[in-house]
């Protein structure tokens, strides 16, 4: 009989350890590997729950004055079971070291990253600020050279104001000569008229005088 | 140079046109002095011909010559010219060349009071023969000359017409505002609340004046007299200069009005 008892308690070591391996290494697993090791384990801990009733029969069949014994050992195998379970447990639902490590081991070197990191944020306010100062001055050229364009605007008109006069007395000027010569060339139009009307005044008296002188010829050799 | 012989209308003639080849040659050879004094003996023999129009152009000509050499001559004969051209009623052109006088005494001679007697005259002639945009140009520089020489009434008179007589004609409205901050700063230098008065009488009268930059400096300017401070004028005076530059007279007429500033807060400072 004790020989049964001895055969379950290496059964149960065996079992328990292979329990609290595969307990240890579920939390670095995820997914399907976890799901089925999982069942694994509930597999386990279930043939070591069988285990340990066994062992209960066996040790009610041991005559008591050994019995003491073994039920204490039957007690530890008991709480050992119950431990396994609670880590089983804990293990499904708690993430491993390792995950915990890189969580933290990134928070222990976090701190340089932040520096990095607000090193970078400042070097890109500065050049943000720089863009804002460089468009301000950029604006600033831009209305100087409004108000520039403005006051050169000004004076062209300025002098578009002062040749449109000039113009216009030129045109009236132009209209006062043109009426003018209007004038002149009437009048010389007069003057050759006159003279015309001279010339032929002239050659009339002409005619008449020669005829006279004819005449009076005439008459002294007719007469003679 | 020819010799001429008087007598007979003919030779005079032949006279004239000789002077003038010979001036034209000492034009060449840039000996101005001999030049303009060929043209006026030219001009005073076409006043015996009596050919007025002639003889005015030589004196002219003569002036021109002499403005390279001898300022003071070129200025006598201008005015000759400027006689004749009046005698004929010219009055356009005999504007014209009171302004050449002027120029001549603004930059050779230096006298600004006899420049501001002939602009004067010029704007005269020109307003009567109706040619107001030069008679402005003639009074604007009346004006520019008056204010540095702390004639102010007369400065601001002037300034004052020109942009009313500017400001309904849309060429030239631009220009108004500018007049209108020129009066202003005359009336500043007189007295602080003429300046105010007349601000706002302009900006009734003429409502673009209102969102001039011109018109803020003269706000700021106003404020810091009236606290007699003359760090937020030097402030809004160079805020003002950084965008449009001010030119010398501007530079002038703020200087003397901080002046007064200073010379007010002298005890205090």
């Amino acid at each position: 009989m004790s020989s049964d008892f001895e055969a379950y308690e290496q059964d149960f070591g065996t079992l328990t350890a292979e329990v609290t391996n595969k307990i240890g290494r579920i939390p670095k697993l995820s997914g399907e590997e976890k799901t089925q090791l999982v069942l694994n384990v509930d597999k386990q801990l279930e043939e070591v729950r069988e285990l340990l009733e066994q062992m209960d029969l066996e040790v009610r069949e041991i005559p008591i004055q050994s019995r003491a014994m073994y039920n204490s050992r039957l007690k530890s195998y008991k709480q050992e079971v119950e431990k396994l379970e609670k880590d089983f447990k804990r293990s499904r639902i708690a993430y491993s070291d390792e995950v915990r490590n890189e969580l933290l081991g990134d928070d222990a070197s976090s701190s340089e990253n932040q520096l990095i990191k607000l090193r970078e944020e400042r070097a890109h306010l500065l050049d943000n600020t720089e863009k804002l100062e460089r468009s301000s001055r950029r604006l600033e050229a831009g209305y100087q050279i409004a108000v520039e364009t403005e006051q050169v605007g000004q004076e062209i008109l300025t002098n578009l104001h002062g040749d449109r006069e000039k113009i216009q007395r030129a045109r009236e000027r132009l209209r006062e000569t043109d009426a003018n010569l209007g004038k002149s060339s009437r009048i010389l139009t007069g003057m050759l008229r006159r003279i015309i009307q001279n010339r032929i005044l002239v050659f009339a008296l002409g005619a008449i005088i020669l005829l006279t002188i004819i005449l009076a010829i005439y008459f002294n050799v007719r007469g003679h | 140079m020819k010799q001429t012989q008087l007598g007979g209308n003919h030779k005079v003639e032949d006279a004239c046109e000789m002077y003038a080849r010979a001036a034209n040659m000492f034009k060449m050879a840039k000996n101005w002095s001999a030049a303009g004094n060929a043209f006026c003996q030219a001009a005073r023999l076409h006043m015996q011909l009596q050919n007025k129009l002639d003889s005015a152009t030589s004196f002219v000509d003569a002036g021109n010559a002499y403005k390279k050499a001898d300022p003071q001559e070129a200025i006598n004969c201008l005015n000759q010219a400027i006689d004749i051209y009046t005698d004929m009623g010219r009055f356009t052109i005999a504007a014209k060349h009171h302004i050449t006088i002027a120029e001549v005494y603004e930059s050779e001679l230096v006298d600004i009071e006899k420049a501001i007697a002939h602009y004067e005259q010029a704007a005269d002639y020109y307003k009567g023969e109706e040619s107001n945009s030069s008679a402005n140009k003639c009074l604007l520089k009346v004006g520019h000359y008056s204010a540095q020489l702390e004639q102010y009434q007369k400065a601001i008179e002037i300034y004052e017409q020109v942009a009313m007589n500017t400001m309904d004609n849309p060429l030239l409205k631009y220009n108004a505002k500018e007049y209108f901050f020129k009066a202003s700063l005359c009336h500043f230098i007189v007295d602080e609340l003429n300046a105010k008065l007349a601000i706002e009488k302009y900006e009734e009268m003429f409502p673009a004046f209102s969102d001039s930059r011109e018109l803020k400096l003269l706000k700021k300017l106003l404020e810091a007299h009236e606290e007699q401070n003359s760090e937020a004028f030097t402030e809004a005076v160079k805020d003002f200069d950084s965008v449009s530059r001010l030119d010398q007279w501007l530079t002038t007429m703020l200087l003397r009005i901080k002046k007064t500033i200073q010379g007010d807060a002298g005890d205090l400072k």
